[in-house]
């Protein structure tokens, strides 16, 4: 059992304190990402459950067993860094086979592990080869050959992926989860890219400023943010935003956004909030050309500025007389700039946050 | 649809436009101007003076001669005569140790006789106790006698047990008897094979003017070597831990960093003088302090520069002094050239801080290390300047090494011709070592 426990686990560099003790349970065997922009904290805490950094605060777990003071090789995990901290002067070979050396298992023991693994990976005829002779994404199997060779409970990744060209990233990324699906390890990713959080994790943690935000699977955190700043960093393109104040009319909540656009929301339970400040959140999705029998779709009539095809799709950016919004629309729809178009919003999945505590509503 | 097969359109016609760049332009004139200057200097200052060196090495050019005449090779090999450094001469043989010693106990009554043998040359014998024991041939009989009143009065009898029997042998506690000089080799060897009628241990010694018959010139190589390999060893051990010690993040890293480099860039001519007073035979510190912890009494007060062991330890710790900050710097640049990543993984491998040295940052580092060794070695192979101010090569040629014994020989002595050919030794020496050791980090790579 190799679940993983962080409990008000803080971290302070001199003055600034960049993990505000947080608190969070990896489950034996699970996929977990942590994911926010640069400066969450999301590197510095998992640096802390490997053991490179010391912890200021707070308690970790692995299996059960408190490991906040044990140097790194005591804590039954293994790494891939995001340079990949290959020996350029030790072969795959040796590279992977080093920490079993270190370990002083059986030759025998460590050959069979190696050269598994290196099947695995399709690594097999580059045994012999140093790491300067191999491709980035060759290297990329070889760190974390050398991580799985070592049949730790928890597997830590370190934005591994974000050296590999895009190609080769979304190939790594399903091989990743197909590996994870075959070696039974917990596994901790850190990555500041959403689509590999949406993708890859079985939960999701979303890190700012040292705290978490939330902790979900992808599909919740998708569709149920707890904060406004989730909302924004989970989905691509981000969420509209719309400043606005709730109100009621003929006994139904709804919204008025700043520039006098009002639009009913399909909640019963705000009607009695009426004035309250609120920031408006629709995702570029939700947002159409036609009602298409939607029962809470709204009109918002608006200017298209730009339209950005993408293939299928396109994203257009349009101004209303809230503000500036994002769509994604098939690209047979035939808008052109500076078109006179009303959209559909379907207010179902409208998002309501705080504008104070920007906690959704 | 387009149809691609169809051909290109024509490509504009590129007129090859020479000479219309402005001369100022072209990038060719200005790469040669801006390579000049080096070119000027390699040639005048360093191809010059090597060529000039080889050639003063193939005369006989001294300091003050008008003229010099061209005499091949004989500056570096010229053998005018040979003698035969001759010892332990094997008298008789007994098969017991008394009678060796009865025999040995004769010597007194022993005599020399002489009698005209083969080839007009007169055979030597000892008569002792009746027996008639011949030793020596040579053309003049006088020269015999004393030879042989040499071996039988001067030197030790000893009796030596030799497989199964007793040898008496005559052996020259402090110089051995000389036998010669012979003008050619084939008279060395007549010497050798029919005119000495002993069994004893012979030595070829060559008497002449070149710098490979000149008794310290292996001497000066030694010592050359000594010293290179010394200071080298020593700055390794020094640098190493140095270098470790300022990779550490700790306050004041910088300014040590910065401090560590004073001895390197201090002119030795200014750093040496404050050496020569640390290693004065009268008012060195060292003995002062040695003295003050009582470790050695007043009597005893090491002459630094005087001794022969300790002349050689004082220029090599001026050199290690003066050289250790360059390889620091330079085994501190490789540490820092080791990303910290790789660091990391090694202690989430699992190795330990002394595994992590000797697994990753040696193998690391071992590169950039042979190319501070390589400077350093042809730095102290070289070297001139700390053994000139410290012991001007004495005491008795101890600290002599090839650039100094060059410096003595050709501007001091005046022979610039025999100077130039000891300074050029040092070529092919040098060659062979930067030769391997490009060749080893070539392999590395």
């Amino acid at each position: 059992m190799a679940d993983v426990t962080l409990e008000h686990v803080e971290k302070r560099f001199g003055e600034v304190l960049a993990v505000r003790g947080i608190d969070l349970t990896v489950k034996d065997q699970e996929f977990v990402i942590l994911v926010g922009p640069s400066g969450c904290g999301k590197t510095t805490t998992l640096r802390m459950i490997a053991g490179l950094e010391e912890v200021s605060g707070g308690d970790i777990r692995i299996g059960g067993r408190s490991v906040t003071y044990l140097p790194p090789r005591d804590r039954d995990i293994a790494m891939v860094f995001q340079s990949y901290a290959l020996y350029p002067h030790m072969t795959v070979y040796r590279n992977m086979a080093f920490a079993l050396q270190l370990r002083r298992l059986p030759k025998r023991e460590i050959d069979g592990r190696v050269r598994e693994v290196a099947d695995i990976l399709g690594l097999g005829e580059h045994l012999e080869r140093k790491p300067r002779q191999l491709s980035g994404g060759q290297r990329q199997r070889v760190a974390v050959g050398a991580a799985l060779c070592r049949q730790a409970g928890v597997l830590l990744f370190d934005e591994p992926l974000s050296n590999l060209d895009a190609k080769l990233r979304v190939h790594m990324r399903t091989e990743l989860k197909r590996l994870h699906h075959s070696v039974k390890s917990t596994m901790i990713y850190v990555t500041h890219d959403q689509v590999e959080a949406m993708t890859m994790g079985d939960r999701i943690v979303i890190m700012n400023h040292g705290v978490i935000c939330q902790i979900g699977t992808p599909l919740e955190v998708y569709d149920r943010p707890a904060t406004q700043f989730v909302a924004s960093f989970i989905g691509s393109p981000p969420m509209n935003f719309f400043n606005g104040e709730l109100a009621t009319s003929d006994g139904q909540a709804a919204v008025v956004l700043e520039g006098g656009l009002r639009l009913r929301l399909a909640r019963q339970d705000l009607v009695g909030s009426a004035g309250r400040p609120v920031v408006f959140g629709i995702r570029p999705e939700y947002i159409s050309l036609d009602p298409n029998g939607r029962p809470y779709a709204v009109k918002v009539p608006a200017v298209i500025d730009e339209v950005e095809p993408l293939g299928h799709d396109v994203i257009v950016s349009a101004t209303c007389s809230a503000g500036v919004f994002q769509v994604e629309i098939e690209i047979y729809a035939g808008v052109q700039r500076l078109d006179h178009i009303d959209f559909w919003f379907d207010m179902n999945r409208a998002y309501l946050f705080d504008r104070e505590t920007e906690c959704a509503i | 649809m387009r149809d691609l097969t169809a051909p290109a359109l024509p490509a504009e016609v590129v007129t090859p436009a020479r000479s219309r760049v402005k001369f100022l332009e072209r990038e060719r004139p200005l790469g040669y101007a801006l390579i000049l200057p080096a070119i000027l200097y390699l040639s005048l200052f360093i191809a010059y003076p090597f060529i000039m060196s080889i050639y003063l090495s193939l005369t006989d050019a001294q300091a003050g001669n008008e003229r010099w005449s061209f005499i091949g090779l004989g500056n570096y090999s010229h053998v005018s005569s040979y003698e035969i450094l001759a010892n332990d001469f094997v008298i008789a043989t007994f098969p017991t140790e008394a009678v060796a010693r009865a025999f040995v106990a004769q010597r007194s009554q022993g005599k020399v006789v002489t009698a005209p043998a083969q080839g007009a040359r007169f055979r030597g014998s000892f008569l002792i106790a009746d027996r008639t024991i011949p030793f020596l041939e040579m053309e003049n009989e006088k020269d015999v006698v004393f030879q042989g009143e040499t071996i039988l009065q001067d030197l030790d009898w000893e009796v030596r047990p030799e497989a199964g029997s007793y040898a008496v042998v005559a052996h020259a506690k402090e110089s051995p008897i000389t036998l010669g000089p012979f003008a050619t080799r084939g008279a060395l060897d007549r010497m050798r094979k029919e005119q000495l009628l002993l069994k004893a241990d012979t030595r070829v010694k060559t008497n002449g003017t070149g710098v490979v018959q000149d008794p310290n010139f292996p001497l000066a190589l030694k010592n050359t070597f000594k010293y290179t390999f010394g200071t080298e060893i020593v700055k390794l051990f020094i640098g190493v831990p140095c270098a470790m010690l300022l990779n550490r993040r700790f306050g004041g890293r910088r300014i040590l960093r910065g401090l560590i480099v004073i001895p390197w860039v201090i002119p030795i001519a200014i750093s040496a003088q404050a050496w020569l007073w640390i290693l004065d035979s009268t008012y060195s510190v060292i003995n002062w302090c040695l003295v003050n912890w009582g470790i050695i009494t007043p009597a005893n007060i090491i002459n630094f520069r005087g001794d022969k062991d300790w002349a050689m330890f004082s220029v090599i710790l001026v050199n290690v002094w003066r050289g250790f900050p360059f390889t620091t710097i330079v085994i501190l640049a490789g540490l820092t050239a080791i990303p910290d990543e790789i660091i990391e993984r090694a202690r989430v491998d699992g190795a330990s801080a002394f595994q992590r040295f000797i697994y990753i940052i040696s193998p690391m580092v071992r590169p950039i290390l042979m190319v501070s060794l390589l400077f350093s070695v042809i730095f102290s192979f070289t070297d001139f300047n700390t053994i000139w101010i410290i012991t001007k090569g004495g005491p008795y040629d101890q600290t002599q090494v090839l650039s100094t014994y060059a410096y003595q020989i050709g501007v001091n002595a005046g022979y610039l011709g025999r100077g130039a050919a000891i300074s050029l030794f040092m070529f092919p020496i040098m060659a062979v070592m930067v030769y391997f050791m490009l060749q080893f980090l070539r392999r590395e790579a």
